[in-house]
């Protein structure tokens, strides 16, 4: 079990420099502000902040209290108030209220606002606009990178995916630009670069134009990371859609992973204290059942148990000396080992309890049938009672996303139907979701006739052309199809199985959906790894609607290792999924490669979803 | 070489002063230089002549005319003075010359005789008129001392960040000072003054009396004073011909000397070299120059002509109308190659290359003679040192072929400092050429540095020599040969006579993408001539759009730099750009605008929804984008409106607009939810309980839970609830309640258009297993197992199964036979396995 990986793999390079180096920037910034402080800490940087610096660095750097961006009016009584927030309107007004309120109180205080991971100039726009640019400083805390594991960088954006992929908003490209070149700037140029994507296209190009400007920087660095691979989430959305059997994919969705950290609840612990655990590599236990599919986790893990039994029996037998050694040495590690066993017992357990109910084996059938392409009818009405029963909104827009997706759009009285008894089960303002839904492409209605090819040509000329590159979101929506069902044919993504698939042997990708499906993301990554380029490829990326928007760029230099070029960074723009990282983990054990994944954020199909739903405040 | 040191003039035991021509000047000039204001920048600078009209009492009528020389005497400018009378002319370090107008208006004037622009030494100077100034330099840059009519002083430290001091009165003044001059001590300007046989230091605080230290007596006033470059000294001319020389502190006295002439000298300077120990003065009278310093005897020299004295870090020059000289000490260097009999190593090395030339073997002789002291290495340096204090090209090869020489019987000598030297003669011997007109000496360019020595060769538009120069050199391109090339553009775009097209094409063609040049700081330039075309023409050159933007809106091109912006892939400079177009176009034109860029728009879009909600009403509006002004009503319906009313009419709003837009599905599900929102206001009054913003389902969830069956029926009628949905709600609700009779009754009220499997759930998950196994029995043929063994049933399912020969339902049922109670069943269906199979 838990494959190691081959001898000839390469090292990783090392990450918590960028944490050392983020660390070191906010301490700077903090003392800018010279003397006591109050720290405002914005929720969804909470978090990433624990992983970066704990209360008691920001304690030695004279933070005194530290209070949540809330809308709620701040107590604090300290003369200098910090406030460490995303560059978000709602929290330029929280700030705007809190000092127009100190100047109404003929109170005056410092105030600094420190950005996340960049200011906005709209941020300071409102500011402006509410009277308080002049009291208040603006600073920059570049931190984009957060190491979640020693082979995963997370950029903790959610709110890419939105900004980008319903709203049109590219402001989070500059971000991810700054990522990638404070990667490049570590740990040398990438020789060999591919990417697929219109986000994808932007973002690299901005890159390489940032690159050439600081020339010299990179420039004659040995490349550490031999290839560098960017995808845009909408390119794949099916696989982010689908149901995670592989454990770290069902923890996250049954449990929700939170900056690499999950609270596991009472259910769990068997107490009735909730617990807070770290799932990284460092985690053993974990660490070798993370890439595992569900079915097996249990097995080993009672295997590990009785191993562990077995060390403990040991002392048995022992002797005075043999057990002081046992005690100073062993039982530290055993116990510790211990404590995470039962905890992903625990957590087993629970998933169980919810997972292998009937539902649940219906609801994979149903999905497994949908990507395979059979049964369509009986696959509807299964999502039609899903919603009459009002199992879960998520849930049920996801099947409707995932039958639109994999049938190129629903047919009209389908969509019709599904949309008035969603509308009837949970609300009328959810009018908007499928509004959103169809402006992503998510779900869509199939048009009649071949009109919209005759669109799509003619959108696809124009987008030739470099200025008109940028009509995207006019027309995006029209022009995104699917084509799922020819694409899984070309690629191959719904392998043939003669027999049982083994689990416990897994020969391919297709592993992590219980080996129904291989995750379209990841095979064309190892595609276009083998080929060292898209060539032979162009049918499938005009199938992705992709045409001009998938390059190669190589650099002639041969200076990359032979080690180097068996490392990979795989930039996922808008989040990747659990199953999607332990897919490629595979692969790159079957290839002797190592992936490194840089994710806007580690997403799942609820994530996706909740993201284009419309709720009531 | 005898004559060698023919021009070599002993000061005292120790020291040589030398005087040698630079160039011979052939200016023509119209004035004696005695009638014009004349300034001569520092480091071999231009010098500027105008002639001072105003000092006679009738001022003739003619405009006086201000010329600009180079060193060498080429006319650099002339212009016709129009302004008013000048006091003082004097130049910046930037080499701008600033003439110093009786009025204290300063007016600032480039080498080229280009107006730069003028400032005033305030209100003061304006009232009380200029009596005399000054121009000098400290750290910080050019400064301006004036003494005013009223005795007063004012002085600006820097001229580039103008700050007025006016200095504190000197007390019982009452006639101009004989002579004054500002000194710089602890990075703060001062001022000495000599009043009669008074010295005054003013700081900004205060003025204080001042003695010299050892100054002779008798002296009934002061008629010249001097600093030297550094500011480190001063001398003292008293009215006696007594010369006083200490440091410019007054707190030491270097020497002194009596020249016994008591007429009040022309100029009187400093003449020494950085680091060396002598100290000399350079006096001049009309017809006299007399070199002074610690020594009984001075060195003197007649003038034959109007001269004028410039001080420099390592001497001094003098022009005339006819010649240009340089005075100054001999340098170590050259003194021990040079002086008469030196047996110094740098000396015979000399000797020893010129006997190998001519083939002679003293040569050998020579050269054992400095090895066997072992001062080999000091004589190549000697000599290279020497050759770098040589004006004559000659005499420098002669030196550096000796160091060559030398060079050659040493095992290690670092070769940079004579590959350094020979570049740098190089380039010096290049400025120095007589087109160029820049005399700088060895020590001069260094401490100016090549950087600021291409500063000046760009000012005077010299752009070959300088490229040529960052080539020679090997500078990296974005100091030397970019930074260049980007002024001679600056400078192209002002040539009005050439048209846009030809001066873009041709910056384009040199520049090419050179790295380092900014397209843009060139197109600003272009703008700041008033050439907007031809800016725009240069952006295009610039391949940072980011770049470009902020000028384009300068410019007022606002929509061209929309569309930059928008390539950059910079949001915040999009929207800089777009609120820039929001204050500058009216709202339709804006809107028309955003409506061509979509990124823009979803981005002005986003700013609006948290900002300006109305604003994205009428963006909406004017797209006729009915779909999403149906979306905004929406939002609006539950997010803004409190009362029903408002809500209604919200609601009514969208269903319009999507009936606008066509979409007949939105628009009937807006005016279903209008209906739903009335009816739930009239439950709520004649039930009481919450049913506001549920949705329909709930609701009538809600009424089945609150035993109002009628309604909840009528409802689902009213709406059009499909009947699997109404049966599921109701089983699901019922069971809830717990009232299985009511079950029961609606289960039997007409045939389960969900079957009877979902009943059977229903139950077991409300943990009656009695009343689900009534409904197991109703369930059809094909999920019979499936229910049987929902309800436990085990033995039952597995008779079903059995019965179905069914493999797949018989799987089923083997998978939850568990334990010893159902060993039998398990056993029964293996064996209606194996029979089936036999078959």
């Amino acid at each position: 079990m838990a494959f190691p990986h081959r001898p000839d793999a390469p090292e990783l390079p090392d990450f918590s420099m960028l944490k050392r180096l983020a660390r070191d920037q906010l301490i700077y910034l903090l003392e800018q502000l010279p003397g006591k402080k109050d720290l405002f800490i914005e929720a969804d940087l909470m978090s990433p902040l624990d992983r970066i610096a704990n209360v008691s660095i920001l304690k030695q750097h004279e933070v005194d209290k530290l209070y949540k961006v809330e809308n709620k009016p701040a107590l604090s009584s300290n003369e200098q108030l910090c406030f460490l927030v995303r560059p978000r309107i709602k929290n330029m007004r929280y700030v705007a209220g809190l000092v127009n309120a100190d100047k109404l109180a003929g109170r005056t205080r410092k105030y600094k606002v420190i950005f996340s991971p960049q200011k906005f100039h709209a941020c300071e726009m409102v500011l402006e606009e509410e009277g308080v640019y002049g009291d208040v400083s603006c600073d920059e805390w570049a931190f984009s990178l957060l190491p979640l594991d020693v082979d995963l960088l997370s950029m903790e954006l959610p709110e890419f995916f939105r900004d980008y992929f319903l709203e049109g908003d590219q402001r989070w490209i500059n971000t991810a630009v700054q990522a990638l070149h404070l990667l490049s700037t570590l740990y040398g140029p990438f020789p060999n670069c591919y990417g697929i994507g219109r986000c994808t296209k932007m973002s690299y190009e901005l890159w390489r134009k940032l690159e050439e400007e600081e020339d010299g920087e990179t420039k004659g660095r040995r490349p550490e990371i031999g290839h560098l691979f960017l995808l845009d989430r909408d390119v794949d959305f099916v696989t982010a859609l689908c149901s995670q059997v592989v454990y770290e994919g069902l923890v996250d969705d049954t449990f929700r992973i939170k900056c690499g950290s999950v609270d596991f609840g009472p259910e769990v612990t068997s107490s009735d204290r909730s617990l807070k655990v770290l799932l990284n590599a460092e985690d053993k236990v974990f660490n070798e059942i993370r890439n595992e599919h569900f079915s097996n986790v249990f097995g080993f893990l009672s295997q590990k148990a009785r191993n562990l039994q077995a060390q403990y029996d040991r002392r048995r037998g022992m002797d005075i000396k043999q057990m002081k050694n046992f005690v100073s040495q062993e039982l530290k590690g055993l116990k510790q080992e211990h404590r995470l066993l039962s905890v992903h017992i625990g957590a087993c357990e629970s998933i169980m309890k919810k997972k292998t109910k009937q539902d649940f084996q219906e609801l994979i059938k149903t999905e497994h049938a949908l990507l395979e392409g059979f049964n369509i009818r009986e696959s509807t009405s299964y999502i039609e009672e899903h919603i009459d029963r009002q199992v879960s909104p998520i849930e049920s827009l996801r099947l409707m996303c995932l039958l639109s997706l994999t049938e190129n759009g629903l047919i009209p009285k389908d969509y019709r139907s599904l949309k008035t008894q969603y509308l009837q089960s949970y609300g009328p303002e959810h009018l908007l979701t499928f509004s959103n839904l169809r402006r992503a492409g998510l779900l869509t209605e199939q048009a009649p006739g071949d009109t919209l090819t005759a669109v799509e040509s003619k959108v696809s000329k124009l987008v030739t052309d470099k200025a008109a590159g940028k009509i995207t979101d006019a027309f995006s929506s029209l022009a995104k199809r699917s084509n799922f069902r020819a694409i899984s044919k070309k690629l191959n993504l719904i392998p043939r199985v003669d027999g049982e698939y083994d689990l416990k042997v897994p020969r391919d990708m297709a592993y992590v959906f219980s080996g129904a499906y291989v995750p379209l993301s990841c095979r064309l990554i190892e595609q276009v790894l083998e080929r060292r380029s898209w060539q032979g490829l162009d049918e499938v990326v005009r199938l992705l609607n992709c045409s001009e928007l998938a390059f190669t760029d190589m650099t002639k230099e041969d200076k990359a290792s032979s080690e180097s070029l068996r490392l990979i960074l795989v930039v996922f723009l808008g989040g990747c999924t659990f199953s999607e990282i332990s897919a490629l983990r595979f692969l790159g054990r079957e290839k002797g490669y190592r992936f490194i994944f840089l994710t806007t954020a580690v997403t799942n199909s609820a994530r996706l979803m909740e993201a284009m739903s419309e709720v009531k405040a | 070489m005898d004559c060698y040191t023919a021009n070599w003039n002993p000061l005292g035991d120790s020291a040589f002063y030398r005087k040698y021509e630079l160039y011979s000047m052939d200016w023509d000039l119209k004035e004696e230089l005695r009638d014009c204001l004349v300034a001569a920048a520092p480091y071999g600078g231009p010098i500027a002549l105008l002639r001072n009209p105003w000092r006679k009492e009738k001022a003739a009528s003619i405009r006086p005319v201000l010329e600009i020389y180079s060193a060498s005497g080429l006319p650099l400018a002339s212009l016709l003075w129009k302004s008013g009378p000048v006091v003082s002319l004097g130049w910046s370090a930037e080499e701008e010359l600033l003439c110093v107008q009786e009025d204290g208006v300063v007016l600032v004037y480039g080498l080229h005789g280009d107006f730069r622009r003028h400032f005033s030494m305030g209100n003061e100077v304006l009232q009380n008129r200029v009596l005399d100034a000054r121009i000098f330099h400290t750290e910080f840059g050019s400064g301006v001392a004036i003494l005013t009519g009223a005795h007063r002083f004012t002085l600006s430290a820097n001229v580039g960040d103008l700050k007025l001091r006016r200095m504190p009165e000197v007390p019982g003044l009452q006639s101009a000072p004989s002579c004054w001059t500002t000194l710089c001590q602890d990075r703060v300007a001062h001022i000495l003054l000599a009043v009669g046989p008074d010295l005054y230091l003013l700081d900004h605080a205060a003025c204080s009396a001042v003695t010299p230290p050892g100054l002779a007596p008798g002296v009934s006033s002061f008629l010249q004073m001097a600093v030297s470059f550094t500011y480190r000294h001063l001398a003292l001319f008293t009215d006696t011909g007594y010369i006083w020389m200490g440091t410019a502190s007054l707190k030491e006295k270097l020497c002194e000397f009596n020249c016994n002439i008591r007429a009040p000298p022309k100029q009187m300077v400093w003449c020494s070299r950085p680091r060396s120990k002598e100290r000399a003065v350079v006096v001049a009278w009309e017809r006299r120059l007399m070199v002074v310093g610690d020594a009984p005897e001075s060195i003197q020299f007649v003038l034959d002509e109007d001269s004028y004295l410039v001080p420099e870090l390592d001497g001094v020059r003098i022009f005339s109308c006819s010649t240009h000289e340089f005075l100054h000490e001999v340098p170590v260097a050259s003194e021990e190659i040079f002086k008469i009999a030196s047996m110094a190593p740098g000396a015979l090395l000399l000797e020893a290359q010129k006997e190998y030339e001519k083939e002679s073997q003293k040569a050998d002789e020579y050269l054992r003679e400095i090895q066997e002291l072992g001062h080999l290495t000091q004589a190549v340096q000697q000599c290279i040192e020497a050759a770098g204090h040589e004006h004559q090209p000659d005499m420098q090869k002669s030196l550096l072929r000796a160091a060559s020489f030398g060079k050659c019987f040493l095992d290690r000598f670092p070769p940079d400092s004579f590959v350094r030297m020979c570049q740098d003669l190089r380039v010096l011997n290049a400025i120095r050429d007589y087109h160029i007109g820049i005399p700088l000496t060895y020590s001069q360019y260094k401490q100016l540095t090549i950087q600021v020595l291409l500063d000046r060769l760009v000012l005077r538009r010299l752009y070959p020599l300088a490229i040529q120069i960052c080539e020679y050199l090997r500078l990296p391109e974005v100091q030397g040969v970019s930074r260049i090339l980007a002024h001679w553009a600056c400078y192209k775009v002002q040539q009005k006579d050439v048209s846009d097209e030809d001066v873009a094409r041709a910056i384009n063609q040199k520049l090419g993408d050179t790295p380092g040049v900014s397209y843009s700081d060139i197109a600003a330039r272009a703008y700041g001539c008033g050439r907007t075309e031809l800016a725009i023409k240069l952006l295009e050159y610039e391949p940072r759009s980011g770049e470009q933007v902020p000028l384009l809106l300068k410019m007022k091109r606002s929509k061209l730099a929309l569309s930059k912006a928008i390539e950059s892939g910079d949001t915040d400079l999009v929207f800089t750009v777009l609120l820039h177009l929001k204050n500058e176009l009216n709202r339709g034109d804006f809107f028309m605008t955003l409506r061509n860029q979509p990124m823009a728009l979803s981005l002005y879009r986003q700013f609006c929804k948290h900002q300006e909600l109305e604003t994205l009403k009428d963006l909406y509006n004017q797209d006729d984008n009915h779909q999403e002004l149906g979306s905004f009503h929406i939002r609006a319906s539950y997010a803004a409106e409190e009362r029903i009313e408002g809500r209604v009419a919200a609601l009514q709003m969208a269903a319009d607009a999507f009936y606008k837009a066509k979409n007949e599905f939105a628009a009937k599900a807006t005016e279903d939810q209008m209906r739903l929102l009335r009816l739930q206001r009239r439950l709520e009054d004649e039930l009481g309980g919450h049913f506001v913003d549920l949705s329909l389902h709930d609701t009538v969830t809600t009424l089945v839970l609150g035993g109002h069956s009628k309604r909840a029926e009528q409802l689902a009628r009213d709406f059009r609830i499909p009947d699997k949905r109404l049966w599921w709600l109701k089983l699901t609700a019922l069971a809830d309640l717990e009232d299985w009779e009511e079950l029961e009754k609606f289960s039997k009220s007409k045939k389960s258009p969900i079957g009877y499997l979902p009943f059977v759930e229903i139950c077991m998950k409300q943990h009656n297993k009695y009343e689900a196994k009534k409904y197991a029995s109703r369930v059809g043929p094909e999920q019979k197992v499936k229910a049987l063994l929902l309800v436990g049933d085990v033995a039952q399912a597995a008779d079903v199964a059995i019965e179905h020969r069914n493999e797949a339902e018989l799987t089923l049922v083997l998978s939850h036979c568990t334990g010893t109670a159902d060993a039998a069943t398990a056993d029964r269906i293996q064996r209606a396995r194996a029979q089936a199979q036999k078959k």
